[in-house]
């Protein structure tokens, strides 16, 4: 799935918020090198196991996947520093070399 | 100094000394700063919770945005990303503030000094042209020292950019579909109904596109453009009186962009008619007629693609040359 329109995805939250449930959002905040998405992409992790937009292809995402997992898991929000170098990349079969720093965020109502 | 200012800073300054002397019970400590605070300082609202561990504090900020995005105003997220290992205070990782354009906050980052000094930052982050940016403190508030390493996250929060189109041809037509697919929020005007119909843009990928009959070009084009702020026009009638019709009401609106179909000729004869009738050089200097970037577009659709390029370009900042160029200077 691509961009969510903003309307979009802070009524998703609300509505998970809403509904008692908490809700992981990965947000890019900042990239060096060739990455596969631009500052402020967004991905939304569901407790219901479902997701909407993106932070990126590959194995960035599995990684941001599994950290999410985590964050959704203890409710802690935190910073999460990925890189893409040249190897790990072209060993992945990806065409970005570079690093991203994506802040997993928890929105809930606590 | 303000002496409100004064105020809050130094009882701000306490409670983190307080809470970095005595961990453990500083939770009353620093909510004499942030408890349900609500006051008027320098015709700012304010709207504090009682403090960021507020329940509901989440709901609050996704119902302001709500509320914000479809009122079509902007503005500005900010989370606190990560704190240096020494910050042990009041502050916590995932606080938020949501600070709107028209000076009203929801939320707060766990300081009210803080919060003032990021409140500064939102015209200055709103007119750049960035959607996230990661900044520490110490890059835009000397005067927090003690902050300098917390690192937040900006994020532009605003509705999606509208495109008023003039003009259902073939050429509008295309633009619409085109223009929606990119994220356009899109208006589309005729003053002939067989052009404007439901059945022509019945998909669902073409559901979000207004259709506008108009009976007056120059009422329509006002009425759609409203306030003007990031909205695009794209004026491409079937003839130049109706194009210098719309040309006049759009001016008068001041949108972010304004583009004009036809040849140079053409374009110039409309140009200097308003000209003649007493229009800013300014406002017309502005116009972009012919619209379009040069990709020597021939059909309609090539023609949509070559002003929604030059509309992109305008909103993002962009040369409109290829990125290639650098090889072959």
């Amino acid at each position: 799935m691509g961009t969510i329109a903003q309307d979009d995805l802070y009524r998703l939250i609300g509505e998970a918020n809403a509904r008692g449930e908490r809700v992981v959002v990965a947000t890019v905040a900042h990239t060096r090198g060739s990455t596969p998405q631009r500052r402020g992409a967004k991905m939304l992790f569901f407790e219901s196991g479902q997701t909407a937009g993106t932070v990126g292809g590959g194995c960035v995402e599995a990684e941001v996947w599994a950290e999410a997992r985590e964050a959704m898991h203890k409710g802690e929000p935190g910073l999460h520093h990925f890189a893409l170098t040249a190897d790990e990349a072209s060993e992945e079969g990806m065409v970005c070399g570079g690093t991203m720093d994506i802040f997993l965020d928890v929105w809930e109502n606590s | 100094m303000n002496p409100t200012r004064e105020k809050l800073t130094l009882e701000t300054q306490r409670a983190l000394r307080l809470r970095r002397e005595n961990p453990k019970s500083s939770h009353q400590q620093v909510t004499c700063f942030t408890s349900g605070t609500s006051f008027d300082y320098a015709s700012t609202r304010f709207v504090y919770m009682s403090d960021h561990l507020h329940k509901g504090e989440a709901q609050l900020v996704t119902k302001a945005i709500s509320r914000m995005l479809g009122e079509g105003s902007a503005g500005v997220l900010v989370s606190l990303m990560a704190l240096p290992e020494s910050e042990s205070g009041s502050l916590r990782v995932g606080s938020r503030l949501l600070a709107i354009e028209s000076g009203e906050r929801v939320g707060t980052l766990g300081a009210a000094e803080l919060d003032e000094e990021v409140a500064r930052q939102v015209d200055q982050f709103l007119s750049s042209r960035e959607e996230a940016k990661s900044i520490k403190v110490g890059e835009f508030a000397a005067n927090l020292a003690e902050l300098a390493r917390v690192q937040l996250l900006f994020e532009r929060i605003e509705a999606e950019p509208r495109l008023v189109i003039a003009g259902a041809g073939h050429v509008g037509a295309s633009l619409a579909r085109l223009a929606s697919l990119v994220g356009y929020r899109v208006t589309l005007i005729d003053d002939r109904a067989e052009f404007v119909s439901r059945e022509l843009f019945g998909s669902p990928s073409e559901q979000g596109i207004d259709l506008v009959l108009a009976e007056n070009w120059s009422d329509a084009v006002r009425q759609a453009i409203a306030t003007g702020r990031r909205v695009s026009v794209a004026i491409v009638t079937r003839g130049h009186k109706q194009d210098e019709d719309c040309l006049r009401a759009a001016i008068s609106r001041n949108p972010f962009y304004i583009g004009m179909i036809g040849s140079r000729r053409r374009t110039n004869i409309v140009l200097d008619k308003l000209r003649e009738e007493g229009a800013y050089e300014e406002q017309l200097k502005k116009v972009r007629a012919p619209i379009g970037l040069d990709i020597a577009a021939v059909s309609p659709e090539e023609v949509a693609l070559a002003i929604l390029a030059e509309i992109v370009a305008e909103r993002r900042g962009g040369s409109g040359a290829s990125l290639s160029s650098w090889r072959r200077p």
